[in-house]
């Protein structure tokens, strides 16, 4: 995929892809040549950044409900799974399926979250929104609610408010108040209604919109501020770290006074005051096409089409399947700063057996000891090496 | 002045007075017969000339501000009962032993229930039209903090170590959860449906919360309201169960070993149609009975017995040793006693088809309901003393307490609270609104349907003479006498017809209401059902700015496009403020193959909010169903052209819509009376 692509059908391809329509196409990733700097010990490493392993995967064999998993969200003792499918839930040990049959609006589910407040869980569709809330469903749909669109992309909980990036802009819910405000082009700082992602820090809302970049929303001022790329449409970032890489995002994250922006051309992480890119040839990120990212205290877990990145900035590690066998490896990159000319570049990789269950990541979720990824060819489970 | 003068004074003042007398009295008479809609209507100008007048000085003088005792809760010594006075909002203290009101405090408006802290210092009262929670200390009687809660606070329930408020939020359908020790509301729920009672478990582990109005859902399927089952321990909602073909649960209560919880219940027969009413059975009503244990079983019971119903069961208690419980129909002013011990026995020797046969069994209540105590008008709270004892029961339309020894089952006392000796008319009109008498066997009254004259949410198949299946969405009572004419086809252009003789054929299916009754119930209709604030979307009556966006697009004459929109295509057209109607009839594309042919009359828009499901037939579950479903052709108003965002502004500012006395600023007007 090229930048000089119009954004039209760029967003159509994408999409598509997205909502694992064209997941029938085969994702070749590149296979690299397994190197081990001679320590087979990866504890080291994970003293600065967390590696995870004893990988164990789900398939549909094992009781999903399809291989094809768009997004995963942990939730105390089980696990949300969102498959082209219906909604799987692992908790003891086995995994049960919900479907439209249940209540669900559509078998697919592309984004959950989980309220703190009431333990509520929001399910963001295909066809709709779901709470699901003590085993009962209730949907929100364009046609019955406030709802922008029933193609929902990304649904957050921040206290008592649901926020929404779906096909028609971005939905706010209060779930007090049980009113909806919409967001696009009209009344925000966006190109389009078109809206990938939303996440909420500091006050503040981050909406990933189609060619708009990142939209900040502050709650207390109800102002709206932009971060678009300073280089308009051009392939290539004319000037390092003067804003976020694309205005094509697909995720934002905020946590520990960073925001983490995802797009098709790379990542970018603003503090606030400075912006910083990062490409799959300067950094250890495995590929510049991210699908979904979600940043965890310091760590962010960046979900490309050729595995899984992790990185707090410095450091990475980088989770791939290899293509011909279940195994694979974790790729560790450490750059540490030697004076200021020169930065110390180390990578091991370290073998996996088994590793993750395919390259193309589109969710992940970490807490405590545990990452969850869901891929294109299952879910797969990692534990933290301590 | 000479005699002769005289007599051709009278002479010509008689024969003027007979000129005036025989046209007028025919006037009059064709007057009242249109407004009656029957020919031997009394000529009775008082009727609809002075006990219909809503304000002014004419309505005070023969008006009366009543208490209508609601909720009420006894001491732990049983030395006070504190009683919510529903409409004069206040709490009043009164001692049992003397009869006397020693305290009326004052809370916010339409209090509904109290509670009392486990130490006996405070009271809590929920304040269901202000939206907050009054604490009470009760050592000096005064309110010493407000608590800012959901919409419609009703039910309240204080956690097992009284560190917690739960306020169920009736309108708003929430749970509120309330930190005590900073006045603070920690998080708020979704309950079920219009939910208002509620009742900790006695190991204090389980909050119930009971739901009045159903779920939405399509008609045909199956009615279920939601009892929503709160983790007190975790503070989440651990179970929403579906409790089939009931609504209406108000109450609930736990015996006090725990093993069973008791909520009342109406089981409407809506899908059936109404020709029913003269077979008996149209509604039915009773209890809903959970076992508190793994996979315990939940069946229905009913009160009734064949050919008498024991319309509109409001509360439920349960005397200490968890041997009866006592619950009040406000319909047919009876206290029912229930022994408990009897419906253990029928759980534990009754096969699983015969509990589930229970629930439509009008014989069965023999073999539990031990006693029926009459009562006062419209029973509706109880409270036990603390050693179970003596029953307290608030009789709402009597503005007294009745007391019932729980031994003897006799009533051993009556408390006066004060209230006007006065029964006015519209009071009158008020207790025949709810009661059953003027219904065949019992089966309802206007209440029933019209639960707080407002709806209750069901659509009813109102098969007419022709059999058409007519779905009918029940309408709101608020304000209804400035809205004419009347049901959906609006055949009737007066309240006096709507509640006369075709009343009596279509529903009551008994003698209709004499005349008297007829005046009283049509007082009370006009002039005593205000709507309550629209606290939720329009407190204030400063519209948001979607709502701002959303008037102007109500009141809009051009489209999207510049064009010009047909003047009765536009919604200010039909939907004239300050009811939003134009009092017309109206074509709007929703008549269904099976209707009857008709135009609609067209709705008032008030408070439209709390009124689901919407158009004639409930099909559009929410405000917006009524265009993205049914609006395809652009008869319901010009819609299509509008974006999402203008389709939620317009939706926004429909449910800011609130009554004209709120628009008025009219104090007078905010409270409920009679």
């Amino acid at each position: 995929m090229r930048k000089t692509l119009q954004k039209n059908s760029l967003r159509t391809t994408v999409a598509v892809i997205l909502c694992g329509i064209c997941f029938v196409t085969v994702i070749t990733a590149q296979p690299k040549t397994v190197k081990n700097a001679g320590k087979t010990d990866i504890k080291d490493d994970a003293k600065s950044m967390p590696v995870y392993g004893h990988w164990k995967n789900f398939t549909t064999k094992d009781g999903l409900p399809s291989d094809h998993a768009y997004c995963v969200r942990i939730d105390g003792k089980r696990v949300l799974v969102g498959t082209h499918d219906g909604l799987a839930v692992y908790e003891d040990g086995k995994w049960e399926t919900y479907t439209t049959k249940d209540g669900l609006a559509h078998n697919g589910v592309l984004s959950i979250d989980v309220s703190e407040l009431t333990g509520d869980v929001w399910i963001g569709t295909l066809g709709g929104l779901n709470r699901w809330s003590a085993g009962k469903f209730e949907t929100f749909t364009q046609f019955n609610s406030g709802l922008p669109n029933d193609l929902v992309y990304c649904v957050i909980c921040d206290g008592k408010d649901v926020w929404t990036a779906t096909g028609g802009g971005a939905g706010h819910y209060d779930t007090y108040t049980k009113e909806w405000e919409i967001f696009t082009e009209k009344n925000a700082p966006m190109h389009e209604p078109w809206t990938y992602g939303v996440s909420a820090g500091d006050g503040k809302i981050f909406i990933a919109a189609w060619g708009g970049g990142v939209i900040e929303y502050t709650k207390k001022t109800k102002q709206f501020k932009d971060y678009t790329d300073p280089d308009g449409e051009m392939e290539i970032d004319l000037l390092p770290d003067d804003g976020v890489v694309h205005d094509i995002t697909t995720a934002t994250s905020w946590a520990d006074g960073m925001l983490w922006v995802s797009t098709y051309f790379g990542m970018s992480s603003y503090d606030g005051t400075h912006w910083k890119g990062y490409f799959d040839h300067d950094s250890g990120l495995a590929s510049n096409f991210i699908n979904f990212l979600r940043a965890e205290g310091p760590v962010v877990f960046i979900c490309t089409d050729k595995g899984l990145s992790s990185t707090n900035g410095k450091s990475w590690v980088t989770y791939k399947k290899n293509d011909n066998s279940s195994d694979g490896m974790a790729i560790i990159k450490n750059y540490g700063r030697i004076s200021d000319s020169t930065i110390n570049k180390t990578t091991r990789e370290v073998p996996l057996t088994p590793s993750i269950a395919h390259n193309f990541i589109i969710g992940v979720d970490a807490d405590n000891d545990v990452l969850w990824v869901a891929t294109e060819k299952g879910v797969s489970r990692g534990e933290l090496i301590k | 002045m000479k005699k002769s003068r005289i007599i051709s004074v009278i002479v010509f003042f008689s024969v003027l007075g007979l000129i005036i007398y025989f046209p007028g009295r025919k006037w009059a008479r064709g007057h009242v017969n249109y407004m009656t809609a029957v020919e031997d209507h009394p000529l009775n100008c008082l009727s609809c000339h002075v006990y219909t007048q809503k304000s002014g000085f004419i309505s005070k003088l023969v008006n009366r501000k009543y208490l209508s005792p609601f909720n009420l809760a006894v001491s732990r010594d049983g030395s006070r009962l504190y009683v919510v006075a529903q409409e004069s909002n206040a709490l009043l203290v009164v001692d049992p032993e003397t009869h006397k009101v020693l305290n009326k405090i004052k809370v916010g408006n339409l209090p509904h229930s109290v509670i009392l802290s486990s130490d006996g210092q405070k009271a809590y009262v929920s304040n269901e039209w202000s939206d907050n929670v009054s604490v009470i200390d009760l050592a000096s009687s005064k309110v010493v903090d407000t608590l800012n809660t959901g919409d419609g606070p009703a039910g309240l329930s204080l956690s097992a170590d009284g560190k917690f408020l739960y306020v169920v939020d009736s309108y708003s359908s929430n749970i509120s959860i309330i930190d005590l020790n900073t006045g603070e509301e920690r998080k708020r729920f979704n309950a079920g449906n219009n939910p208002t009672g509620t009742e900790l478990s006695p190991d204090g582990k389980t909050l119930y919360v009971t739901s009045r109005r159903a779920l939405i859902e399509p008609y045909g399927e199956t009615l279920k309201s939601e009892l929503t089952v709160v983790d007190e321990n975790t503070q989440r909602i651990r179970e929403r169960r579906n409790i089939e073909s009931a609504y209406m649960m108000e109450n609930v209560a736990f015996t006090p070993t725990g093993d069973l919880a008791m909520a009342t219940m109406i089981r409407p027969k809506n899908l059936v149609p109404s020709i029913q009413v003269e077979q008996g059975w149209m509604m039915t009503y009773g209890m809903t009975i959970i076992e508190q244990k793994e996979n315990g079983r939940v069946i229905q019971l009913l009160l009734d017995e064949p050919n008498a119903y024991y319309s509109d069961p409001f509360d439920i208690v349960i005397t200490p040793n968890g041997k009866k419980a006592f619950i009040s129909s406000s319909g047919v002013n009876t206290i029912s006693v229930v022994d408990i011990d009897s419906i253990r026995t029928l759980f534990a020797k009754s096969t699983p088809e015969q509990l589930a046969n229970y629930s439509n069994n009008l014989g069965i209540s023999a073999r539990y309901v031990t006693k029926r105590i009459k009562t006062g008008a419209a029973p509706k709270g109880l409270a036990l003393s603390s050693d179970g004892k003596l029953l307290y029961v608030a009789e709402q339309l009597e503005d007294r307490i009745s007391v019932i020894n729980t031994e003897s089952l006799e009533t051993v006392g009556s408390i006066d609270l004060g209230g006007p000796r006065t029964i006015t008319v519209a009071r009158q009109g008020r207790r025949l609104f709810n009661n059953s008498g003027h219904t065949f066997q019992t089966q309802f009254d206007c209440y029933t349907c019209h639960p707080d004259m407002h709806e209750d949410g069901l659509v009813y198949n109102m098969a007419s003479k022709d059999m058409g299946r007519n779905l009918t969405n029940t309408q709101s009572l608020r304000d209804i006498g400035d809205t004419p004419p009347y049901k959906w086809n609006g055949k009737n252009q007066t309240v006096y017809k709507q509640d006369g003789m075709r009343f009596s054929t279509v529903l009551t299916r008994t003698e209709q209401f004499n005349y008297k009754d007829l005046d009283a119930l049509t007082a009370y209709i006009i002039t005593g059902i205000p709507y309550p604030p629209n606290l939720q979307y329009n407190p204030n009556g400063e519209l948001t700015e979607s709502q701002l966006r959303g008037k102007a697009l109500f009141e809009r004459t051009k489209d999207n496009l510049g064009n010009d929109i047909l003047e009765n295509n536009r919604c200010i057209t039909c939907h004239r403020p300050p009811y939003y109607t134009n009092l017309k009839m109206a074509y709007v594309k929703t008549l269904a193959v099976t209707d009857d042919s008709m135009l609609f009359d067209t709705p008032h828009l008030n408070n439209i909010y709390a009124s689901p499901p919407y158009l004639h037939d409930g099909r559009a579950a929410t405000l917006e169903e009524i265009w993205t479903k049914y609006g395809k052709e652009d008869k319901h108003g010009r819609v299509n052209d509008m974006s999402k965002n203008q389709l939620n502004d317009l939706v926004d500012y429909l449910k800011s819509l609130r009554a004209p006395a709120y628009e008025n600023n009219i104090p007078k007007k905010l409270h409920a009376k009679n």
